[in-house]
């Protein structure tokens, strides 16, 4: 565990000394947030509602800021595998002395961190800009609470690893298939969806929310955030829950398929 | 007078042979792995179709929004998509042009007698560019059944928004002939194009409609063309011609400007 610590440690040290790119991330989160502000502004405007699907202009806009915090963190490590598949240089890693895979995901989530941090305030700053609403430091409760605001930061870090261990899995698909980015895609636009990116669950229609609501898509983008804009205890119990129960089952399925990905393995010299 | 028009039919000719060769030969080097191209292609256009998402949650919510429906919506999409596979498809590089400018890589292009910015802009081609097309001509003919007969004026206003958008990357992208690695720069300008293209433009207040106007023409890509297929006028149609013919020329000036300014990096490389 010491060995997966540390390299989760150095692979944090190395992103943030690449500042200049983290800055450009932070750009990207101004002009998303930018966007959707307009974009919620106009259509709450245009309903003449002050809530939608329970959300006020403020809750939705710091639901948004939170979510893309999460998502835009993550990182792409299954390029980085798949490359080492297509290569050969994975044959390299068998030699050390850790699992490949969860080597991978201690670096995918040292490469978050330093990218969670500087989206988490500049996705704030730009919501307290744009709403003149900061209800942390206004100290309400309820939404954006403090508690709110510890929630989403343990269920962020949950929500950041079970994003790694997808990444893993994606990019150990190069074992069978040649061009493993579409699954990406995929898994990142099922993120936007039904992982309620975009928008929380509660806009959804009945059958859809209900059939999305066991599925480990919103663990990572709409549970977190949740908690931040609508703190309940009991939603944050069942929300962790089911955040542990999706990481246990994806290391267990991360670890059958590096199994049978190592022997597809055939090693040519050296 | 004769002579003139005769020496730029022949270079048009040229340009001509040398987008279709390239369009040819990377389709075909493209099919030699026929599966990574069909899974990228595909992958591709259920990506696009699953941004549609959105709004068909939000439209199930409010009728219209400032005079755009989901059918709207899903016409601008349906613009921006097939203008942007249009361009990456044909220009595979047009997104590429500070990184090819700052690694020195334009050497190949100079040493060739062809025109070395339509050289560079073509002589890639994207791979899931083709599932923007085919997603962009679907969700059209979907989005407005029966509208077979816009389907012309639906191309060619496709075509102009993916020049718009290979236009205003190469004037971001030379930028590096000035400010060396301006790679960030010109790839977050050209998000910013494209992310607010994908909006109607009537959502964003007053201040950002005129930026979207002019620094980041994103109106010119998706809600200037989606508003003419809905509502035809050929004022509005030349102001588009007009601007894309003023951009492109822009796009050309200061690509060659920048291009005495170019260093060779002395790089040597193997070309396939």
């Amino acid at each position: 565990m010491t060995r997966y610590a540390f390299i989760l440690r150095t692979a944090a040290r190395q992103q943030w000394v690449y500042r200049a790119e983290l800055a450009m991330r932070a750009v990207q989160m101004v002009l998303f947030m930018g966007v959707f502000m307009a974009l919620w502004s106009t259509a709450f405007g245009v309903s003449g509602q002050a809530e939608l699907a329970g959300y006020s202009l403020a809750e939705m806009v710091w639901y948004l800021a939170m979510t893309e915090t999460i998502t835009l963190s993550s990182s792409r490590v299954f390029v980085e595998i798949s490359e080492a598949v297509k290569k050969g240089d994975i044959a390299y890693t068998l030699a050390r002395p850790l699992s490949y895979p969860f080597y991978q995901v201690a670096n995918s989530l040292g490469n978050s961190a330093p990218r969670f941090v500087l989206n988490l305030l500049t996705a704030a700053a730009v919501v307290v800009v744009g709403t003149g609403c900061a209800p942390v430091l206004r100290g309400a409760e309820g939404a954006g609470s403090m508690p709110g605001l510890l929630a989403f930061l343990g269920m962020a870090a949950l929500a950041l690893l079970l994003d790694a261990l997808v990444a893993v899995l994606i990019g150990l698909l190069a074992f069978w298939i040649e061009e493993v980015t579409p699954a990406f895609w995929i898994y990142q636009k099922l993120l936007f969806t039904v992982g309620g990116l975009f928008l929380p669950l509660e806009m959804f229609p009945d059958w859809l929310r209900q059939a999305v609501r066991w599925l480990p898509f919103q663990f990572i983008a709409y549970a977190p955030a949740r908690a931040f804009v609508a703190f309940e205890p009991g939603f944050v119990l069942r929300a962790a829950a089911g955040q542990a129960g999706y990481v246990v089952a994806l290391v267990a399925l991360v670890g059958l398929v590096w199994r049978r990905a190592r022997r597809r393995l055939v090693v040519h010299g050296g | 007078m004769d002579e003139l028009t005769n020496e730029w039919m022949d270079e048009v000719m040229k340009t001509a042979r040398l987008v279709w060769g390239y369009l040819r030969h990377n389709l075909m080097s493209a099919m030699a792995y026929r599966g990574a191209f069909f899974l990228q292609a595909f992958g591709m256009l259920l990506n696009d179709a699953m941004l549609l998402f959105f709004w068909w949650v939000l439209f199930d919510r409010l009728p219209t929004l400032r005079g755009w429906d989901l059918a709207g919506v899903m016409t601008l999409y349906g613009i921006v998509a097939f203008g942007f596979g249009a361009a990456t498809v044909v220009c595979g590089n047009g997104f590429l042009v500070a990184r090819v400018i700052a690694s020195g890589d334009m050497d190949y292009y100079l040493a060739l007698p062809a025109d070395p910015l339509v050289h560079l802009l073509v002589s890639r081609m994207s791979l899931p560019g083709w599932g923007d097309l085919v997603f962009g001509l679907a969700v059209f003919l979907v989005a407005a059944p029966g509208r077979w007969a816009s389907l012309p004026l639906f191309l060619l206003l496709g075509l102009i928004a993916g020049l718009v958008l290979v236009a205003f990357s190469v004037l971001v992208g030379s930028l590096a002939f000035w400010v060396g690695n301006a790679d960030n720069l010109a790839t977050q300008a050209i998000n910013a194009i494209i992310t607010f293209g994908l909006y109607p433009v009537e959502i964003f207040p007053g201040v950002v409609r005129v930026l979207l106007y002019t620094l980041i023409p994103a109106a010119f890509v998706g809600s200037v063309p989606a508003a003419l297929l809905s509502d035809f006028h050929w004022g509005r149609m030349a102001t588009l011609v007009g601007f894309t013919a003023g951009i492109t020329l822009a796009a050309r000036c200061v690509f060659q400007r920048g291009l005495r300014r170019y260093e060779s990096g002395n790089l040597v490389t193997v070309r396939g």
